[in-house]
């Protein structure tokens, strides 16, 4: 069986500005219809690696492609499957937001009979529609929407996403989210932000770019559970000293520690824990109140991948 | 040339819509409009001068609607010169100040058919506004003065149109070329100031396009002129810097 062709795939990627390396032999793949996380302390390289796909900037050396398409030779070709929003959207002002889709929608190539009823339908998504104001008079919350809004017109296989929430009032956040979320399977999307409850909330697979290198690509369950310190944390009803003796002597504990009826436990080897605590428990005749294995956060996460120097 | 239909569209209706509806062909039409009267007015006004200032006689000629035409013809020469070289600066430059030029490129639209539709609907409005003023200019004139010939106003605008349209190419690059519009501006002058320079040369004017402003007084005036070079070298010269402007976009990082 071959393998499907990944959404994005950058190899050996390079950019160079002087003396400044803002990309260095970038490699990931983005599996096509998924939702990708791009994350990175500011001048990581994120914008850098978004010029790139989009063709406002070349690579230094090393290979983009969009859909098995070599960005460098049929540039203007791939970007018709794909949405861009930059992180701060640049509109004409004397425009109309339903102008400015329907503009969007032209330079794509939707066809005349399709593209009012799709300008409509996105305008409502954006919560802009009726507003007959030119956008020079929008805030940067309305741009933001609208900017999705026009990514969204060509009915894209791929979105690139700039901080798409930064932006945006909870409410609209969230409103994005759902979208972006809604898209799974049909359309890949490719977002970077800062904001690492959103990753977590939508996102399926996950880079961490610093300094123009990438630390980490993962599932986001994987990265969580790679990070994790495999700690365990147990309430028994009962005396739990003897039970603290008992683990203690076990070889995989490696800390142990109580507060009244409170162990928590550092283990080297978690399953073989959760396995032998609750016979320890029952073999004691205690009850078991409560039993947790702790998890790492995304943003415990980033913070033990780029480090302190990195933020 | 994906695309260019739609952004070619998008340039007409920001020409009609914004500042820029108002300064190129603003000034055509008011020129037009004046250049007849203020032909009709200035030796009044010349003698009127004059009689405030004992001791000095001034004579001067009727004034005729060749008088008129000249006077439009000045002003397109140099006022609306001027406001081509500060109107085509920002063609390129302002849109990628402002951003926009970002979304339009990330959308399948080559650069080359951007700066084209950019190009194309400067020149169309220069065509419209300039047919537009020249008509206007001739009723004016005719309304002003005894009937006069209009082939020779027709025939002098024709020649700088066509030196108009090598300066909005040459613009163009210039928008392309440096980053901010008033750089763009400045190289404009100096192309202009260059030009000017070069037409004290007699080969210069005789077998390039300095010689289309010596052409266009000559077709004013009725008198023989030699333009084959001239508009010859101005088209070759026009698509070139055109090609030029195109090629350096495409290699220009946003």
């Amino acid at each position: 069986m071959s393998t499907p062709t990944p959404a994005v795939s950058v190899r050996a990627l390079t950019k160079r500005f002087g003396n400044a390396t803002a990309l260095d032999r970038v490699e990931f793949d983005v599996p096509a219809g998924s939702v990708f996380g791009f994350l990175g302390p500011n001048g990581a390289g994120k914008t850098t690696l978004l010029r790139i796909l989009t063709g406002l900037a070349r690579p230094t050396s090393g290979t983009a492609s969009v859909f098995g398409v070599d960005l460098g030779e049929r540039g203007t070709e791939i970007r018709r499957r794909i949405g861009f929003l930059p992180d701060v959207p640049g509109f004409y002002p004397w425009m109309t937001a339903a102008e400015f889709v329907s503009f969007a929608g032209r330079l794509v190539g939707v066809d005349v009979a399709t593209l009012p009823g799709r300008v409509e339908a996105l305008l409502d998504l954006a919560g802009l529609n009726g507003v007959s104001t030119r956008i020079g008079g929008y805030s940067r919350g309305m741009k933001q929407r609208l900017g999705v809004a026009q990514a969204l017109v060509g009915a894209p296989d791929l979105l690139l996403l700039d901080e798409p929430t930064s932006a945006l009032d909870p409410i609209g956040r969230r409103e994005v989210l759902e979208m972006i979320a809604s898209l799974r399977g049909r359309t890949t999307v490719f977002f970077s932000t800062h904001i690492l409850a959103d990753v977590e909330r939508v996102c399926d697979t996950v880079a961490i770019l610093d300094r123009g290198r990438l630390a980490a690509f993962d599932t986001v369950a994987d990265l969580k559970r790679r990070a994790a310190t495999e700690r365990i944390s147990i309430v028994v009803d009962g005396d739990a000293a003897e039970l603290c003796e008992r683990l203690r002597s076990r070889p995989w504990v490696q800390a142990i520690d109580r507060d009244g009826a409170t162990l928590r436990i550092v283990a080297a080897d978690l399953a073989l824990a959760c396995r032998e605590v609750p016979e320890a428990v029952a073999s004691l005749r205690l009850g078991l109140r409560r039993f947790e294995v702790d998890e790492a956060s995304l943003e415990e996460v980033f913070v033990r991948v780029v480090g302190e120097k990195g933020r | 040339m994906s695309g260019f239909g739609a952004f070619f569209v998008k340039e007409l209706r920001e020409i009609a819509r914004t500042w820029r509806i108002w300064v190129i062909p603003g000034m055509m039409l008011f020129f037009a409009v004046t250049s007849p009267i203020v032909a009709l007015l200035t030796p009044t006004m010349l003698a009127s001068l004059a009689g405030s200032q004992p001791g000095i006689e001034i004579t001067i000629p009727d004034p005729t609607g060749a008088d008129a035409y000249g006077q439009f013809i000045k002003n397109l020469s140099q006022l609306v010169t001027l406001a081509l070289i500060i109107a085509g600066a920002g063609l390129v430059s302002a849109e990628r100040s402002a951003g926009t030029a970002i979304l339009v490129l990330t959308k399948p639209i080559s650069r080359s058919a951007f700066v084209l539709a950019k190009l194309l609907a400067e020149l169309l409005l220069l065509l419209v506004f300039a047919a537009i003023a020249t008509m206007v200019c001739l009723a004016v004139t005719r309304l002003l003065f005894p009937p006069l010939a209009a082939a020779p106003l027709l025939g002098a605008v024709a020649v700088w149109l066509v030196s108009a349209a090598l300066l909005v190419s040459v613009m163009t690059f210039c928008s392309v070329a440096f980053p901010s519009r008033g750089a763009a501006a400045g190289a404009g002058l100096g192309y202009l100031f260059a030009t000017l320079l070069a037409s004290i040369w007699p080969p210069a004017v005789r077998y390039s396009f300095v010689g289309l402003s010596d052409g266009i007084a000559k077709v004013l005036g009725s008198k023989p002129a030699e333009l084959g070079w001239p508009l010859a070298t101005a088209a070759i010269a026009a698509v070139a810097i055109t090609a030029a402007a195109a090629w350096v976009f495409e290699r220009q990082e946003l």
